[in-house]
């Protein structure tokens, strides 16, 4: 019986979404995303939580993402008001919540370019790049 | 929008029968597939697609005519000069400007309104001198006025519009006093279409000593301008928008205004004598030129220019309110879907909202379709605020744009609602 390794627990789901975006091509990585942003349309983010100080300035549509700790781990959970967008946090979120602080700090474009989102515009990936960067951040504030 | 028929060019007075086939048949670009399906070019109010023509003044250029302009003494110099002037000529001409040497080519509209805020601004305002701006503006000519303001401690008003995107004539008006010295208004919105009533606007201001500068940069490409009839002080054009290259625009003033203003950059070509003491300046246009120009595409400009007047601008825009209003009659069967910005005679911008999605969202479904729109802010954040929208969609039309195009976004549109609505 193998040993249980809690870093690769965590990192379980973004290993899946790699593995299941690995292989599609342009046209069904876009239907993978426009299922994801339909799943998490309605996932409750309460308003109380959608405060100025948790929101990530710089895309066109609003996303707000909220960091916590536990037990010397990251934790992250986000929204947007765009349903797509609000797809491609959940991704983000889900991917990196769980990991330590020097796997989160280790996190480079590299990690975006696993998810294979390359047919999606420049946008997008600038905008994933900044949600990545913003989650360090928030993770490193905290360490802080 | 004021037509003044004596600066009509031949082809204007006389324009063609409309065919947008044709026109398409001259844009290489409309050619193309994106995802599969044909393009559906709906950005032009962003930067308009080229013409051949205009890829092929610039290609002509640079294969057999190419060489740095002015003072050169040998043959290719002067052609190539000869074609640069010549395009100054095709813009004054475009806006009717009295004198060619009105007309300051700069990289682009932004650049000609921080021109004017530069020299003009810094040269003649002071403490407590007020500017005014409208609601619907272009962060391009509300920020370099925000600059001068801090710089020199003035005052900033805002004219405000109605829902509709009406500019407010009379909350206008009551702005004007004593103090105002500049009126620096949109001539059409980026964002509603809205046509401002220049000829009124400038009435007004000069009654109480204030100069107008318009940004032309959405009007012109619309519209036939007029910049003596409508009887402003500053014009700003830009090139991309008007069919023609990146890179290249135009400031137009009145030649004394521009006589009486400092250089905005120093440099080679905007001098008349250096020493290390002093240096004496050019006259004008090369004054406010300094260094080497966008030559190419100064010369790819005026091939547009000149590609616009031989379908003539009265009947481009008569072709583009033709498609509006199907636009308008066709995406209110979009159930869900709003049109911000519905000024009496707006042209040919089309921002909307849906209940169903968010813009990003919009864009992001009707990509795949081949459909190319704009969203976000537009560059109009105050505008945004004041809509209490944070983002649209936004459809824009050129003069090659047809009711196919329509029923490709309408039809995009009822997919975007089936998926999220």
């Amino acid at each position: 019986m193998g040993q249980f390794d809690p870093d690769m627990m965590a990192h379980i789901k973004f290993n899946e979404f790699v593995e299941n975006l690995r292989d599609l091509d342009d046209e069904t990585r876009f239907e993978y995303i426009l299922d994801l942003a339909k799943k998490h349309r309605d996932d409750p983010f309460p308003e109380t939580d959608m405060l100025a100080k948790h929101e990530m300035h710089g895309c066109q549509a609003k996303v707000w993402i909220i960091h916590s700790r536990k037990e010397g781990r990251n934790y992250f959970r986000g929204h947007s008001n765009a349903a797509i967008v609000n797809g491609l946090v959940t991704m983000m979120t889900d991917s990196f919540s769980g990991w330590a602080d020097e796997d989160i700090a280790d996190l480079t474009i590299d990690h975006v370019r696993q998810l294979n989102l390359g047919s999606l515009t420049i946008q997008r990936q600038v905008g994933m790049m900044a949600m990545l960067k913003y989650m360090k951040k928030l993770s490193l504030d905290k360490v802080a | 929008m004021t037509v003044n028929a004596a600066a009509l060019t031949k082809s204007e007075q006389m324009p063609p029968a409309f065919d947008v086939e044709r026109v398409r048949a001259d844009f290489p670009i409309l050619e193309e597939n994106i995802h599969g399906n044909p393009l559906v070019f709906l950005d032009s109010a962003a930067s308009a697609q080229k013409p051949r023509a205009v890829l092929d003044a610039m290609r002509y250029l640079y294969e057999h005519e190419y060489a740095n302009v002015h003072r050169g003494i040998y043959y290719l110099s002067e052609v190539a000069t000869n074609r640069f002037e010549a395009a100054r000529t095709t813009v004054a001409r475009f806006l009717n400007a009295k004198h060619d040497h009105e007309v300051i080519f700069t990289r682009n509209a932004t650049e000609a309104i921080n021109l004017v805020a530069a020299s003009w601004g810094r040269a003649f305002l002071q403490p407590g001198d007020e500017i005014i701006v409208s609601e619907m503006e272009h962060h391009a000519n509300i920020v370099p006025w925000q600059m001068l303001r801090d710089e020199k401690g003035l005052v900033l008003k805002v004219a405000p519009i109605s829902d509709e995107g009406v500019l407010r004539m009379d909350s206008f008006e009551a702005l004007l006093g004593p103090r105002t010295r500049l009126v620096a208004m949109t001539h059409m919105s980026n964002v509603l279409g809205t046509v401002t009533p220049a000829r009124d606007i400038v009435a007004r201001a000069h009654a109480v000593g204030a100069k107008v500068l318009l940004d032309g940069t959405q009007a012109a490409t619309h519209n036939v301008i007029d910049v003596q009839d409508i009887g402003c002080d500053f014009y700003a054009i830009t090139g991309h928008k008007l069919y023609g290259p990146t890179g290249i625009g135009a400031l137009w003033a009145r030649e004394e205004i521009l006589d009486a203003m400092p250089p905005y950059m120093g440099g080679g070509e905007m001098i008349d004598k250096v020493t290390f003491e002093k240096s004496t300046f050019a006259p004008l246009p090369n004054k406010f030129e300094a260094g080497t120009p966008a030559i190419a595409e100064a010369i790819g400009f005026a091939a547009a220019i000149d590609y616009i007047n031989d379908h003539g601008m009265a009947a481009i825009a008569a072709h583009e309110q033709d498609v509006l209003t199907y636009a308008n009659q066709r995406l209110a069967t979009v159930e869900g879907l709003r049109i911000i910005g519905t000024a009496p005679g707006k042209a040919s911008v089309i921002s909307m909202v849906a209940d169903f999605a968010h813009a990003y969202d919009i864009a992001m479904v009707i990509d795949r379709e081949g459909v190319a729109v704009r969203t976000g802010n537009h560059c109009a954040q105050p505008l945004m605020a004041r809509l209490g929208v944070d983002s649209t969609v936004r459809a824009s039309l050129g003069m090659y744009n047809r009711r196919q195009d329509i029923d490709a976004l309408v039809k995009s549109l009822e997919k975007v609602r089936r998926i999220f609505g």
